[in-house]
């Protein structure tokens, strides 16, 4: 655990307990917190109070490009080699239509995983201490800190309720 | 003439050695006698052979006696398609289907493919020509007078030559075909005697009655009789015929009748009688020496035999005075089905009526001389001959007696009695099968020939390619014989056979005063024979006239039912069986294929509880058959028919075993003049096991949907179309029509959709190809669909695919009957149905790959490289035109060497792709180069479709719509032209103009 | 909302429960899985067939060019269906009875969409060439269709596929993750790798939870759109009984019915072999078959909404196809679709058989066939007997035909025991949401 960041760990069983320790670490000056939940809780959310996630500029940019793409290539393929059937236009809005909405959720699809990858990658802190319970039953509040504000955040994080602390260094 | 290379047959060499054409002399002495021993392709190359482009030869048709001219079309030195020759008179360019499948007769895979002799176990060996000849010249000298010969060929050099070798030897000839028409050739000799056949001119009758006489199908030519027949009953300058046919079943030729009564079978004389009756007491101008017939026709008045004949009187007097007001009117009879044992007093009878109504000499013309041969007597009396061991050799020619003739009459037993039988068959048939040596003759598109089907017609034949086996022309083994035997043989001397007939045509070259013989030969070869008018001559009744009597005919044995066999125009006399072509081609009339069956009544049908596809038995005294029931509303209640030609035992892979033979049910014709096809009476027993029948037809009812639209000859004369007929034949009640101003905007939508377009290739004018059907012409012969088949590489299925509707024929014939219910009567009505080339195709924008699409002329394309076989296409065709290859049909379709009949110029489909008719495509881009070469535009005329050149009836017209002048366009702006499904806005490119009926009161 | 059921565990059971599905299979499962690679082989071995002898083996009948395989293929795409909507639809709706069958409903549709996907290349002619639907530059310079319906097809299915199996993943991870840290050995190097490193952290969450809304926001419109295009390759021909503008609605609903009566059939003995019933009960079945309800009372109503257009339109092949289909040669096919459907959803009205489990595995055997037959009967009794009567022609179906159907519930099969097998079947996850954390003052 030596590449770890250095702070402290603390775990949590009631959401109150956890949501008190985050409110009270952020009014300590410790906002950059990383907290575990098995479930997105809405709770938790609202203590950290995080900006709306910008997941949705890739979703809309994926859509509004797989649609104009849906249409371009089918007026461009149709027009490349100019072919008549059924006595119909040799490029015609509605069937394309079809074509567009599709390609605009494929994209969209697609662009809005990527934006999740994405983001989780680039905003995430590398080499957080994490607990395997943290994905079954408990919260896990990780404050990152210099090794000589630990046994203040440590105390902190029991007073809330932590039923566990570690340090990581 | 080098004979050591006679063997060592090599299939190959038709690729190399060249054909003679008809246009050029250098080749002529080249073909039937020298090979090529090497294979040197176009090394040094032919000066009438060009890859890839067709060479044609005119020659004459051997499939029936009819005798029609042929145009050989053949690429790289091997026959791909038979064309009639429009120099011909008999056929005027025009085919029949049994005619065109003439090349899958050259192709047969079952063809014996060499001389063999028997063996001492039972079987047959190879033997070389030399040998089979001299064994054959020894056998036929040494039986002398104990010879006799069964030909089916017609009369020409090679008949004169067969006549004269055997009568050197003391032996005799008999010629005969099954269907001979003795009755005819008797009532001639009895009603005028005169012998001869006479020529019918269906086209100036007015009025023509049918008694029985299939002459759409089998009776004399039926290619000239249907030219006629349509010239004159198509609808034309507000006018049309009107036919009648009176027969207990519904043929082809009565279901192109405006009339059919189901009269009782045997009835015919008495009421061609009766008519002639009226006719003579009503009028006067009948000719003097019929006036003398009074007395004898007194017993006729229609009161006093309307009740046996299934006709009231007053039917009876309304049919002889419409036909003696029409002037001219023709009567005819003598066809197979009405062949029972007074056919040849029902000839004489209706000789008697056309007499009468003054129209021998006009619609009947006595001089023609049509080609007969001897009859059945004359093969009866040689089988008599047989049975009482006085032949010692037999041979058979282009002739197969042992499956022709009723099996009661005791055929193969009397051909057991004779110790030596030679055969030349080109299949080994059920005759051949019993012959000691097989001498298998070249088809007739391998060997020179030629023949005279009527006075005044000298038809050429010549080899179009190489033998596709190892065969030879008759002729050249009757001339080898005589030169291997010598003695009485010894005066019939000639370098080869062709050299044989050449010498014949000198003589007919000198008795026209053509100066220089080479010159003479070439055009007349290239012309494809000589056709001069035949002679008229009058004729006068004979005494015999006075003894006709119109007596039905006694049926034997027991049974509630009488059996009438039909012979159809695709199978002939059971010629056609051994074709693939023909066997899928739909019967015409019950649109079945590949299978035999038994018509039944549907009324009749329930009264036995038999649904369609049980199998019924039928028993008669001499024997029974097993066929699937067919419930055919066109037959009599009394009556059962089933097809000829099927039942073969020994015929190749495509007809042996295939269904039952109708003629085993007759009894021995006995003494009879012929054999009386309808005689026998049979017991319907039923057997409670069924069988899926394999007809293309999926509803025999168009349900008012107007795919076959109809109108009254008033209404045609008026001009109407067949919408405002059918609006004022309901009474003209309320219609919903379009105001002028949605009109406008559909109008307007349309030009703004043909505005978008016009891009890329589609930009600029273009020929908008078209076709015109006429249903007031089309018979449904269907020898449009068989010239589908040859031109475009359709594959044949089989029945089992048949069976799930997988047929392949781009051209149909549907047949949708009207009426027949609660008395009304039964209409018939034929549609050639095939791709409509629609502008607004439904096919083509629902195909992902684009592989149906439109191109600038107006063609409905299909690509097939570029399908991936979705179906959807055939999904959205309203007509239903478009064929999948559910198999490697192009593989199992073509066993060697039927492959050799596929036409170069069009793909053979592969399995998985979708296939349609493409207006034969290839035609009209081969018309556009050829017509490219010449600097100049297309004219009307320059390409025609195949069906377009097949019709016998010409009913279809292909052309450039876009040239206001085309015979399409013209025809097209008929007020009777209409569009089938019109009301879907596919806008097809093909007019179907309205059948015109005509009633009693027309 | 009151009566919102609240699953009486502890996020720990949750995590044992489910994870405890993954531990050694029973013998059923053993067998059903053995079962469904033996289907599989019978279609695999029906496939190999066609390519060698030709679609022909198939009891096609012109003019019935389409028959059961696209019958199939329709059928599939349906099922899946259900899985979206339960999935995206109702999660959108935040309704949170959904939270414990929608990840075995997903999976259903991710495999039945996969299934579906197989048919439009067994059913065309030249399999070997299906890659021709797509736009892909080629020597010929040759670009597909696009104003064929079976364009839309290929855009709409692969999209339909793409995108679900994505939701699908999307949804798993964090319960992958959870499995991971249940787990031990090779098993727990395998989930780690599947769980592309979730840890549920606060910028996790805030991510996810957006990324799988906007997910579920554009599956909503695509699901819908799927079975609208897929009933278009129908309505936009001109086939008398095809040509309707009823279809697309007609059709979603279809799908939905369909789907669901395949999510009972699935769940019913599933949560009994894998143990959960405590975590599947009474309440959602229910609430399923309220949906069953509705969508079986919208077919109702297309039905006879299809029958009175035919009679009121006076249009003649109209109304030939649809006398026809109630009483010409295929009256047994065409009645068994109105009863099983129709009729058959109708006793859902009763709240004694919403929660009578036997009786909804039977209901839903019926649903099965009956959505099976209804593409059938819309399918080949339309082809069968449309413009041109002469052409008109009944269909056989063959060895051919039956194999194929039996080998694609045994890829389905296939597929979907091994995934309840390997992969959380119940979403742990969003069952914990669903259950409010422990509280130190109590109470919650």
């Amino acid at each position: 655990m030596a590449t770890m960041t250095p702070g402290v760990l603390g775990s949590f069983v009631h959401v109150d307990a956890a949501t008190d320790a985050i409110r009270a670490l952020k009014a300590q000056g410790h906002t950059d917190l990383t907290v575990y939940t098995p479930a997105p809780n809405h709770e938790i959310e609202e203590v950290l109070d995080h900006p709306v996630s910008p997941v949705r500029l890739f979703t809309l940019v994926g859509g509004l490009t797989g649609c104009a793409a849906g249409f371009a290539m089918t007026f461009w393929m149709s027009n490349d080699w100019p072919l008549l059937v059924g006595g119909k236009p040799i490029a015609t809005v509605p069937p394309y239509v079809v074509l567009g909405f599709e390609l605009m959720i494929l994209l969209g699809a697609l662009s809005t995983v990527a934006g999740v990858i994405i983001m989780s990658v680039v905003n995430a802190r590398k080499r957080v201490p994490y607990s395997e319970k943290f994905s079954d039953d408990h919260i896990g509040v990780f404050v990152p800190c210099r090794a000589e504000q630990a046994a203040a955040v440590e105390s902190l994080l029991k007073r809330a309720g932590s039923v566990e602390v570690t340090h990581a260094a | 003439m080098d004979e050591t290379q006679d063997t060592g047959m090599d299939r190959r060499r038709f690729l190399t050695v060249l054909g003679v054409t008809g246009a050029g002399t250098a080749a002529l002495s080249g073909c039937s006698t020298d090979r090529v021993q090497k294979l040197i392709p176009y090394l040094v190359q032919s000066e009438d052979q060009v890859p890839g482009i067709p060479t044609y030869y005119a020659s004459t048709c051997t499939e029936c006696a009819a005798g029609c001219g042929l145009h050989v079309k053949t690429r790289e030195a091997r026959a791909i398609k038979l064309e009639g020759n429009p120099a011909h008179p008999v056929n005027a360019g025009k085919l029949c289907a049994r005619g065109q499948a003439g090349l899958q007769s050259l192709y047969n895979p079952n063809r014996v493919r060499g001389p063999k002799n028997r063996q001492a176990d039972g079987g047959t060996a190879d033997i070389p020509w030399n040998d089979a000849i001299a064994e054959f010249a020894a056998k036929a000298s040494a039986a002398g007078g104990r010879l006799a010969v069964i030909s089916g060929a017609g009369r020409g050099t090679f008949s004169d030559l067969l006549a004269a070798w055997t009568a050197a030897l003391g032996g005799r000839v008999v010629r005969y075909q099954p269907f001979d028409h003795e009755p005819m050739v008797a009532a001639n000799r009895q009603v005028f005697g005169v012998a001869g056949l006479p020529s019918h001119d269906f086209a100036s009758a007015k009025f023509i009655v049918s008694f029985g006489a299939d002459f759409l199908e089998t009776w004399l030519a039926p290619v000239e009789n249907q030219r006629g027949f349509a010239a004159s009953h198509g609808y034309h300058d507000g006018t049309k015929s009107r036919h009648v046919a009176l027969s207990p079943r519904m043929s082809l030729t009565g279901m192109n009748a405006d009339e059919w009564f189901a009269i009782v079978p045997g009835a015919e004389a008495a009421i061609a009688l009766s008519m002639a009756q009226v006719i003579l007491a009503e009028r006067s101008s009948a000719p003097a020496d019929a006036v003398a017939l009074r007395g004898m026709l007194a017993a006729y008045a229609p009161e006093q035999i309307a009740q046996q004949t299934g006709l009231t009187a007053d039917q009876i007097k309304l049919l002889a005075r419409e036909f003696v007001s029409a002037e001219p009117s023709l009567a005819v009879a003598g066809g197979i089905g009405s062949q029972h044992a007074g056919a040849a007093q029902l000839c004489a009878a209706v000789n008697i009526l056309n007499y009468v109504a003054g129209n021998v000499g006009t619609t009947v013309r006595f001089g023609a001389d049509l080609d007969a041969g001897d009859g059945y007597a004359a093969l009866a009396a040689l089988q008599k001959q047989m049975e009482a061991g006085e032949i010692a050799v037999l041979v058979v020619h282009e002739a197969n007696p042992v499956y022709a003739l009723p099996k009661s009459s005791g055929f193969a037993a009397a051909m057991a009695k004779v110790p030596y039988k030679v055969s030349t068959a080109l299949v080994l048939d059920e005759t051949a099968a019993l012959c000691d040596l097989l001498l298998p003759e070249s088809h007739g598109l391998e060997r020179w020939d030629d023949l005279r089907p009527r006075a005044g017609v000298q038809s050429l034949m010549q080899p179009v390619m190489e033998p596709v086996f190892d065969t030879l022309p008759t002729g050249e083994v009757l001339l080898r014989a005589a030169k291997a035997a010598g003695g009485p043989l010894a005066s019939l001397q000639a370098a080869s056979w062709e050299e044989y007939l050449k010498a014949r045509w000198q003589g007919v070259a000198k008795a026209r005063g053509a100066g220089d013989f080479p010159t003479f030969w070439v055009t007349t070869l290239a012309a494809g024979g000589l056709y001069d008018a035949a002679p008229v001559s009058a004729v006068k009744l004979a005494p015999g006239a006075q003894s006709v009597v119109g007596t039905s005919p006694a049926f034997t044995g027991e049974g509630e039912f009488l059996f009438a066999p039909s012979a159809s125009s695709l199978l002939y006399d059971g010629r056609g069986t051994d074709k693939p072509w023909l066997l899928e081609n739909p019967d015409p009339v019950t649109k079945i294929t590949w299978q035999s069956w038994i018509e039944i009544h549907p009324e009749t049908a329930a009264e036995y509880d038999v649904r369609e596809g049980e199998i019924l038995r039928l028993v008669s005294a001499s024997g029974s058959i097993e066929a699937p029931a067919y419930l055919y509303p066109g037959i009599r209640r009394d009556v059962l028919s089933a097809p000829l030609g099927y039942g073969h035992t020994s015929f190749g892979q495509y007809a042996t075993g295939r269904g039952a033979n109708a003629l085993d049910l007759l009894a021995a014709p006995g003494d009879a003049a012929f054999v009386p096809y309808v005689s026998t009476r049979v017991r319907l027993e039923k057997t409670r096991r069924y069988q899926k029948v394999a007809k293309t037809e999926g509803s025999n009812r168009q349900l008012g949907r107007g795919v076959a639209e109809a109108m009254s000859l008033g209404a045609a004369r008026r001009g109407l179309t067949p919408e405002e007929a059918h609006h004022e034949e309901a009474g003209g009640g309320a219609h919903e029509i379009n105001t002028a101003r949605e009109l406008d905007a559909i109008a307007g939508f349309a030009a703004a959709q043909k505005a978008a377009t016009l891009k890329g290739n589609y930009a600029g004018d273009h020929p908008q190809w078209g076709m015109t059907i006429d249903l007031a012409k089309c018979t449904g012969c269907s020898a449009c669909v068989t010239a589908c088949y040859a031109e475009n590489n359709i594959p044949t299925v089989g029945e089992a695919d048949v069976l799930r509707g997988r047929e392949m024929s781009w051209m149909r014939i549907e047949r949708y009957y009207e009426g027949g219910e609660e008395g009304e009567p039964l209409e018939t009505r034929f549609v050639p149905m095939l791709c409509q080339h629609c502008a607004n195709a439904p096919c083509e924008p629902v195909c992902p790959v684009y592989a149906a699409y439109h191109t600038p002329d107006g063609l409905n394309g299909q690509v097939y490289n570029r399908c991936v076989g979705t179906r959807y296409c055939s999904n959205n065709c309203p007509y239903k035109v478009r064929y999948f290859n559910w198999y490697a049909y192009n593989k199992k379709a073509f066993p060697e060497p039927l492959n050799l009949q596929l036409n170069p110029d069009v793909t053979v489909r592969a399995r998985g792709v979708m296939e349609k008719c493409t207006f034969c495509v290839q035609r009209i881009r081969g018309a556009q180069n050829a017509a490219a070469l010449e600097r100049r535009g297309l004219r009307d005329g320059d390409v025609t479709s195949a069906c377009a050149q097949a019709c016998p009836s010409d009913a279809i017209i292909f052309g450039d719509r876009m040239d206001p002048a085309s015979r399409v366009a013209l025809s097209a702006a008929d007020p009777r032209g209409y569009h089938v499904f019109e009301e879907t806005n596919v806008r097809p490119s093909i007019t179907y103009l309205a059948k015109v009926l005509t009633g009693a009161e027309a | 909302m009151a009566h919102a059921y609240t699953p009486a565990q502890t996020h720990a059971e949750v995590t044992r429960d489910v994870v405890a599905t993954l531990g050694t299979p029973s013998r059923g499962y053993v067998m059903m899985l053995a079962g469904a690679v033996g289907l599989f082989l019978v279609g695999l071995f029906t496939f190999v067939m066609l390519l060698k002898e030709g679609l022909g083996l198939a009891g096609y009948n012109p003019p019935v060019m389409w028959s059961t395989y696209i019958t199939t293929f329709v059928f599939w795409v349906g099922i899946g269906h259900a899985g979206t909507l339960i999935s995206a639809i109702l999660f959108l709706f935040r309704s949170q009875w959904r939270t414990a069958v929608y990840r075995a409903t997903e999976a259903m549709t991710v495999f039945a969409v996969m299934t579906a996907g197989l048919f439009p290349i067994i059913h065309i002619g030249r399999q070997w060439v299906f890659y021709w639907l797509l736009p892909y530059p080629n020597q010929r310079y040759l670009w597909p269709n696009f104003k064929s319906p079976l364009l839309w097809d290929v855009f709409a299915i692969s999209t339909y596929l793409t995108v679900s199996t994505t939701f699908l993943v999307v949804g798993l991870v964090p319960d992958i993750a959870a499995v991971r840290d249940q787990v031990s050995g090779w098993r727990k190097k395998l989930y780690a790798a599947c769980s592309l490193g979730w840890t549920g952290s606060d910028n996790q969450w805030r991510h996810y939870t957006r990324g799988y809304l906007y997910l579920a926001a554009l599956a909503t419109p695509l699901v819908l759109s799927v079975h609208s295009v897929v009933s278009w390759d129908f309505a936009m021909s001109i086939i008398p009984g095809w040509h309707g503008t009823i279809f697309a609605p007609y059709f979603v609903a279809g799908a939905i019915y369909s789907g669901i009566g395949m999510v009972f059939t699935l769940l019913i003995p599933l949560r009994k072999m894998l143990r959960v019933e405590h975590m599947i009960v009474d309440y959602h079945f229910d609430n399923l078959a309220k949906l069953t309800l509705f969508t079986g009372s919208i077919l109702f109503y297309a039905y006879a909404m299809e029958y009175f257009v035919a009679w009121y339109s006076g249009n003649p092949f109209e109304q030939v196809t649809f006398w026809r289909r109630a009483f010409g040669p295929m009256w047994w096919a065409g009645w068994s679709m109105i009863i099983c459907n129709a009729f058959v959803s109708q006793l859902l009205w009763f709240r004694k058989i919403r929660t009578n489990l036997t009786a909804l595995f039977i209901i839903s055997i019926f649903i099965n066939i009956g959505m099976w037959f209804e593409r059938y009967v819309i399918i080949v009794s339309s082809l069968s007997n449309d413009y041109e009567p002469w052409a008109w022609g009944q269909l056989n179906p063959t060895w051919a035909d039956w194999g194929i159907l039996a080998g694609s519930f045994g890829w389905f099969g296939m597929y979907f025991l091994l995934f309840a097998r390997t992969f959380p079947i119940v979403a742990i996850q969003e069952i914990k949401e669903t259950i409010p954390f422990p509280r130190k003052r109590g109470g919650h």
